[in-house]
């Protein structure tokens, strides 16, 4: 029988079948449409412990969803569908397919932190959301994101140097996110720069880019920083059931 | 001075009987079951709320301090069969066959557990894995640990429906049964220290752990041993042959459930005393429209029934915890001996 009322159902849980015929009567198109089931048949008891092993997301078990994430929310505010107190339940039931309805939005947190301070449990909700996102990514759901990209350039060079280069950090990030350096803002830039010629900081800058200067007895820091982020990484990858990566650092 | 009745040995009988001999009184404990300790005793609770004492340790003391009191007769497997008179001056007729003079009488009659047997879409007796809270503490308390009753597996999902006999017009129970939800907690919380492999869910439709108990059991539960609490009131319970399906509505993500598990608990809630209606009939008091013995006054007669010289304490009232009924006991042993000793005072003068 053909459905009226598809408007009332998800676009993905109707099928219809192009060519069926079912005992010798063709039901091709609209006359197979069939409506998959909404029913929930089990619960996936990992889902909460791999959000849990991500920075963030270890109180997320004392969630008792009474809504005081979301109506703080400032996101919420603009945006009905980003729903922290939906989003943790999910999580913690395990609907990961609920979830990944939304997984183009988690990212949008601005981090304001309103609902960290209204949660009468301290389940830390600014905090699932990042870890939420960092699942997300690590899953392979969503790519990485621009600030992510800038992120980790950013520290690298922390890691690597003790020290930021800003004309370094700007060119990696625009080589990784596939950028053109010739950004409008970027070239007024320099042209002022090429105009006033203030020579200090422009010796300074060359010579930082050349030499690259680090950290006075940095390599024991840096050592230490790669172990505690390599020991994290392995850590994260295995609780969410990952291959480990190879030794890059 | 004629002695005063107290009718039934659980905790309020016991504070009750107790406090009657400290202040002097001649008092005679009567019980239709052939031990004392009442409901956590003959059922066999294992840790009782707040103290986490083992029910044979803590109301043991209780009924050990009674025995051996040499103010208080104890008459055990016993009923009272007929009471008259008027207070300070009381007869009653034992199913013994004794006599007594009484100056008052305490009815210490406590409730009966909910037969789960009245729901039957949750398949208790249909199913040997559907237990009720009841068995679960048998399960605690006997040492064994909580198995499915079917073939003795540890279970690796249990279920906790609260609600079962309580605030259900269906089936005639409007009241709130109070102690379920604490007492669920505290059973979630027992089997996930002892299976740790054990996933606990609650189906609550309203969590009630009143007072200092919303912290110590509901946020504990939550917090430290990741009990989950799910906001749905399941429509049955049945089978696929090899493990319990549990169905429902889950009404945070407005879905079916059928949810596969390996032990469903009912958190029974307390019923009326199936004796009341006798015991109301025998002593001439009215019960409260739920079928529990009603109390005269909250406030200037605490304790009194609607007969003078007959007193109510504990769960005979309604829904009561232990410590309370405990609590309820001694202020019926005073409400009682006030009434006696006035009397006696009245008619010296």
């Amino acid at each position: 029988m053909p459905i009226h009322e598809k408007s009332l159902i998800r676009p993905e849980n109707l099928v219809t079948h192009e060519q069926l015929t079912l005992e010798g009567v063709d039901v091709s198109g609209h006359w197979s449409t069939f409506i998959r089931s909404r029913v929930i048949t089990d619960y996936n008891e990992a889902m909460e412990e791999e959000i849990a092993a991500l920075p963030g997301g270890e109180y997320i078990h004392r969630c008792w969803q009474c809504g005081s994430c979301t109506n703080s929310c400032t996101v919420n505010a603009v945006n009905p569908d980003f729903n922290p107190r939906y989003w943790i339940y999910l999580i913690r039931m395990g609907l990961e397919e609920e979830l990944l309805r939304d997984k183009d939005i988690v990212w949008q947190c601005v981090s304001c932190n309103k609902c960290t301070y209204a949660c009468p449990r301290d389940v830390n909700p600014e905090g699932v959301m990042k870890a939420t996102a960092h699942w997300l990514e690590l899953k392979g759901h969503t790519a990485k994101k621009p600030s992510m990209e800038f992120d980790e350039v950013f520290s690298e060079q922390v890691f690597a140097t003790g020290k930021i280069e800003e004309g370094r950090v700007l060119r990696q990030f625009f080589a990784r996110t596939g950028q053109s350096l010739f950004q409008d803002w970027l070239v007024a830039l320099v042209r002022g720069l090429a105009i006033r010629r203030p020579i200090g900081l422009l010796a300074r800058l060359a010579i930082a880019s050349i030499f690259r200067p680090r950290t006075r007895g940095w390599s024991r820091a840096r050592a230490a920083i790669n172990e505690y982020l390599g020991e994290q990484e392995t850590a994260q990858r295995r609780a969410l059931g990952l291959e480990q990566r190879g030794s890059e650092r | 001075m004629k002695p005063i009745l107290v009718l039934g040995g659980g905790p309020a009988g016991l504070s009750a009987a107790y406090a009657l001999a400290a202040m002097g009184q001649r008092t005679i404990l009567v019980d239709k079951a052939d031990r004392l300790g009442g409901a956590p005793i003959l059922t066999g609770y294992a840790k009782l709320v707040p103290s986490g004492e083992w029910a044979k340790d803590a109301i043991g003391g209780m009924v050990r301090r009674v025995e051996g009191n040499p103010l208080i007769e104890v008459q055990r497997a016993t009923t009272v069969r007929s009471f008259s008179g008027e207070p300070g001056d009381f007869r009653a007729r034992l199913s013994t066959g004794a006599e007594l003079q009484l100056g008052a009488a305490l009815l210490c009659t406590g409730f009966t557990h909910f037969d789960s047997i009245n729901k039957p879409e949750w398949g208790f007796g249909t199913y040997p894995d559907v237990v009720t809270t009841a068995q679960v503490e048998q399960m605690i308390s006997s040492g064994k640990g909580v198995r499915c009753p079917s073939d003795g597996r540890e279970p690796e999902r249990v279920a906790i429906l609260l609600c079962v006999g309580s605030r259900d017009r269906q089936i005639g129970r409007e009241w709130c049964s109070k102690i379920c939800c604490t007492v669920s907690a505290n059973i979630a919380m027992e089997i996930r220290d002892q299976l740790p492999k054990c996933n606990v869910y609650i189906y609550y439709m309203d969590i009630r752990t009143f007072g200092l108990y919303e912290d110590t059991y509901y946020w504990e539960s939550q917090e430290k041993h990741k009990v989950k609490y799910i906001k749905a009131r399941i429509a049955e319970v049945t089978s696929d042959g090899k493990r319990l399906i549990v169905k429902g509505e889950d009404t945070l993500v407005k879905r079916p459930i059928t949810i596969p598990f390996d032990m469903v608990v009912h958190a029974i809630g307390m019923d009326p005393n199936l004796d009341n209606l006798t015991l109301s009939a025998v002593f001439d008091v009215k019960l409260e429209r739920h079928g529990h013995i009603a109390k005269a006054s909250s406030y200037t007669s605490m304790s009194h029934t609607s007969r003078p010289g007959v007193f109510v304490a504990g769960a005979a009232t309604g829904p009561e915890t232990i410590d309370d009924s405990i609590a309820q006991g001694q202020a019926a042993a005073m409400a009682a001996l006030a009434s006696v000793q006035g009397r006696a005072r009245e008619a010296a003068e």
